[in-house]
């Protein structure tokens, strides 16, 4: 057992293999359990698509020692609540209740992750539940952009794949096989548990050692397939025609670097914030309050295991896209070849570490920071976020954005009204 | 856990010369302040010929006063890595900010400037207008939203919560600078005004902060604008969209108790019991033993005025008229079904938990606090709700069930083959 320090959490490796992330926060009465499990759609097989999500959703139906639905009751009738989410690199389980409730309810939790008994006929109820979930999403036009946009860069990599998988998938997917995937993932060296709120580490340690105690044993898997990601090679644009659209979308994205190079996937962070967070931003000035050719524009920066993603997404007119797509080109060179102002990058260094300090107030945000580097990093690398933020010079920024954000090779969805 | 703000002897309360209400708990854990100001007037005040009015001002407060234009507000904010919005509901509208602590008194500076001084500039009217129009339009690519507008639309008829906050094409095309002149002279004054400050600040700094950037403003001599609300009688009609959706939803909604109505506590915990959370009722048995929906709840409003009461699914286009007949079975089975005291202990048990987990930030506390303020119901207010709610008995729930889960307006959307017989049917 070794125990890391200069980090205000305890992160703790339990002789099974189990990584525990614990922080006390005295100020508050409130306890959450959060339960990362290092097994989201990446982990499927590429015919098993969209198990990691169904497997969450029959995480709550219950082991041999608890019905469907006794944990959920148990939960919230002591005023607490719980629910789960799952992602390419994860899924997550957690709880917000009373800190005098844990020694209670924890070793429910641990009981529906370790010993989920996915009955046969709850798995064919619950399929039909997910399978609204995908016609609910196939509804959302913003939904099907993103995915029609993920396919278009990822490719045969997970990340091009919904999380929700197929209908057509789904239905061919049977109770044992879904035993076995999860057996053989939820282990106990792919799992953190991330306890932080009203309650010290000593009692945590006890409580979840012996909630976390009895794994079964892992039976062979299909093993996952990740396809390599594909080299970006020059302009790929996608037109799709919906109906009952509104309002046209335009979404340009850009590969960027995964998870083990932080500092530089951290910039990339810091250029969207430089060219869309907030009307004083690059392209929100320019493209919506000033020439107004666009409803809304906005640039996200999503950070993954494998790579990261850097997406300008504009709503407007169809017969502006093309030139707006143009003008944020025109853009993106020249963040590369003029110097950025200095007020400028402090402004963009402020909003983000600020958001980052207004992200981490209540015991849930720490846990989600937490767990999530614990899960795809180390969980004291979330740490690093601030002061990287605040090092970085601009020269250092215009490489990353010659090196990342060219105009010459990215991939362009569009959404037009049919 | 269900400790009441009231018994934190933090929370200072102080009335201004002016009559505006500043309320401030001081809470060190965290280098953040969050600051919540509150107009007493919203959507409420709207008329057809109005309707969004308080939203578009709210949007055009931070786009320009006599002294700064949009662009110099924005820079002030995000310089500094402030957030700071505006927001308009039914009952209210409010300006909402957080900042690290050292920063909060030019923020908030910023902030009393944009509500007392906004110079509502043409052009700034005409980008939000046309901004605000798309907004509208864009509603529709949402079968939820477009699911929901008709049902209020149909349950409230001439009331004012009709209509979308957001307004309607014809409303907002005529807006011009003398009706937001207007609305602002008749509304925006202290003494309809309540502040909260929440985070690491002492009462006294907060205090001088508000007199300092407010305290000489003087209300005029005539009283504040109440709202009037015409009657709502539950009309029992059925309305339908036609879409080829993938999915259909199916919305039922009830005439329902305003808050200062007896009835508001076990309203609350009636819709905690059919549809909130995991274990909820609508969840149990039309979800998990069913599998008819992934996205299945109820939701009742705190609103000063007539509320409603809203049961929905999204469901596979088949299902429905199942949906329909599941939903109504379990709200209006309450009417002569008398839960048990197990039930009943635990929506309450759930109901003040999640109560007080409402409760875990600063911007969450300054919300509610002065919420509880603007609507008149006073801070008190969140210690005796608790106690409204510990109260409710097993003859209470039927007599509210009785009261009002009868005639419910119904809303419909899907394909045509679907929606239309069952509407048919209904008729």
């Amino acid at each position: 057992m070794t125990t890391t320090v200069n980090f205000p959490a305890s992160v703790i490796r339990l002789d099974n293999g189990l990584t525990l992330i614990h922080q006390e926060m005295s100020a508050t009465p409130v306890v959450v359990a959060d339960v990362w499990v290092r097994a989201g759609a990446r982990a499927e097989p590429a015919e098993w698509a969209g198990m990691a999500h169904f497997l969450e959703h029959m995480i709550f139906k219950g082991t041999d020692h608890l019905p469907p639905g006794v944990f959920d009751y148990a939960i919230e009738t002591q005023g607490g609540m719980t629910n789960a989410a799952t992602s390419h690199d994860y899924a997550h389980f957690y709880m917000t209740i009373a800190a005098d409730t844990l020694p209670q309810t924890l070793p429910y939790l641990a009981d529906l992750l370790l010993h989920a008994a996915i009955p046969a006929d709850e798995f064919g109820r619950e399929r039909q539940v997910v399978l609204e979930e995908i016609r609910q999403a196939q509804d959302d036009p913003d939904w099907l952009g993103f995915q029609a946009m993920s396919e278009l860069v990822y490719q045969n990599h997970p990340y091009g794949r919904s999380v929700l998988g197929t209908t057509e998938i789904l239905q061919q997917r049977s109770p044992e096989e879904m035993r076995c995937f999860h057996q053989a993932h939820y282990q106990p060296h792919n799992m953190t548990v991330v306890i932080t709120g009203g309650i010290p580490l000593d009692q945590t340690v006890e409580m979840v050692k012996h909630a976390f105690r009895t794994f079964p044993a892992a039976p062979p898997c299909p093993a996952a397939t990740i396809a390599p990601l594909p080299l970006a090679q020059g302009v790929h644009r996608e037109v799709l025609s919906l109906p009952r659209l509104e309002q046209s979308r335009l979404c340009m994205a850009w590969v960027g670097p995964g998870i083990k190079q932080l500092e530089a996937a951290y910039g990339l962070d810091l250029l969207a914030a430089l060219l869309a967070e907030g009307r004083s931003s690059r392209l929100v000035r320019e493209l919506r309050e000033d020439r107004q050719l666009v409803q809304d524009i906005a640039a996200g920066f999503s950070l993954q295991q494998d790579c990261s993603l850097f997406t300008i997404q504009a709503w407007l007119e169809a017969d502006h896209i093309d030139r707006v797509e143009a003008i944020i080109c025109d853009r993106i060179s020249e963040l590369t070849a003029t110097p950025i102002p200095e007020p400028e990058l402090v402004r963009a260094k402020r909003l983000l570490c600020n958001d980052y300090a207004f992200s981490t107030e209540a015991p849930g945000q720490i846990a989600g920071l937490y767990g999530y580097y614990g899960t795809v990093a180390a969980p004291d690398r979330c740490l690093t976020y601030v002061p990287i933020i605040q090092g970085y010079e601009e020269a250092h920024l215009r490489q990353l954005a010659a090196q990342y954000l060219t105009p010459l090779r990215y991939v362009s969805t569009i959404l037009r009204p049919a | 856990m269900t400790a009441s703000l009231l018994q934190a002897p933090r929370l200072h309360r102080t009335v201004l010369p002016n009559g505006l209400t500043v309320l401030v708990l001081e809470n060190p854990v965290a280098d953040i302040v969050s600051a919540r100001l509150f107009i007493r007037a919203g959507s409420a005040f709207e008329t057809a010929k109005d309707a969004g009015i308080a939203s578009f001002l709210m949007g055009l407060l931070t786009k320009g006063t006599e002294a700064q234009s949009s662009m110099d507000i924005a820079e002030t904010v995000e310089s500094v890595g402030a957030s700071l919005g505006t927001d308009a509901a039914a009952d209210y509208s409010i300006i909402s900010l957080k900042t690290v602590s050292s920063d909060f008194a030019d923020i908030f500076a910023l902030a009393a400037d944009l509500l007392r001084q906004p110079s509502f500039p043409e052009a700034e009217i005409d980008l939000e207008k046309r901004l605000t129009l798309q907004q509208i339009r864009s509603m529709q690519e949402q079968p939820f939203t477009v699911a929901f507008n008709q049902l209020r639309q149909a349950m409230y008829g001439d009331h004012p919560y009709a209509l979308p906050g957001i307004g309607t094409e014809a409303s907002v095309t005529a807006f011009d600078q003398d009706t937001l002149r207007a609305f602002h002279q008749r509304h925006f004054r202290p003494d309809n005004l309540v502040i909260t400050i929440v985070g690491r600040i002492t009462p006294e700094d907060a205090i001088a902060q508000v007199e300092k950037n407010l305290g000489d403003w003087v209300a005029p001599a005539s009283l504040p604008a109440t709202p009037v609300f015409p009657p709502v009688t539950p009309s029992g009609t059925c309305t339908v969209t036609t879409q080829d959706t993938n999915q259909a939803v199916v919305m039922v909604g009830y005439t329902a108790a305003p808050v200062k109505h007896p009835a508001y506590a076990t309203l609350k915990l009636l819709n905690t019991y059919l549809g909130n959370g995991l274990s909820s009722r609508l969840f149990v048995e039309l979800r998990e033993k069913r599998g008819l929906a992934y996205d299945v709840s109820a939701f009742y409003p705190t609103r000063l005025g007539m509320s409603q009461f809203v049961t929905y699914m999204g469901t596979a286009p088949t299902n429905a008229a199942i949906a329909l007949e599941g939903l109504r079975f379990e709200v209006e089975r309450l009417r002569d079904t008398v839960l048990s005291e197990e039930e009943l202990q635990a929506a309450k048990n759930k109901l003040l938990g999640q109560y007080a987990l409402g409760k875990q930030t600063n911007a969450q506390i300054a919300q509610m606090l002065g919420w509880y303020e603007v609507l008149g119901l006073g801070v008190d207010f969140d210690e005796q709700f608790q106690e409204m709610v510990t109260a409710v008995t097993l003859v209470d729930v039927e007599a509210v069930a009785q009261e009002f889960f009868h005639s419910p307006c119904i809303s419909l959307l899907g394909p045509e083959a679907v929606v239309g017989p069952l509407a048919a049917e209904l008729a």
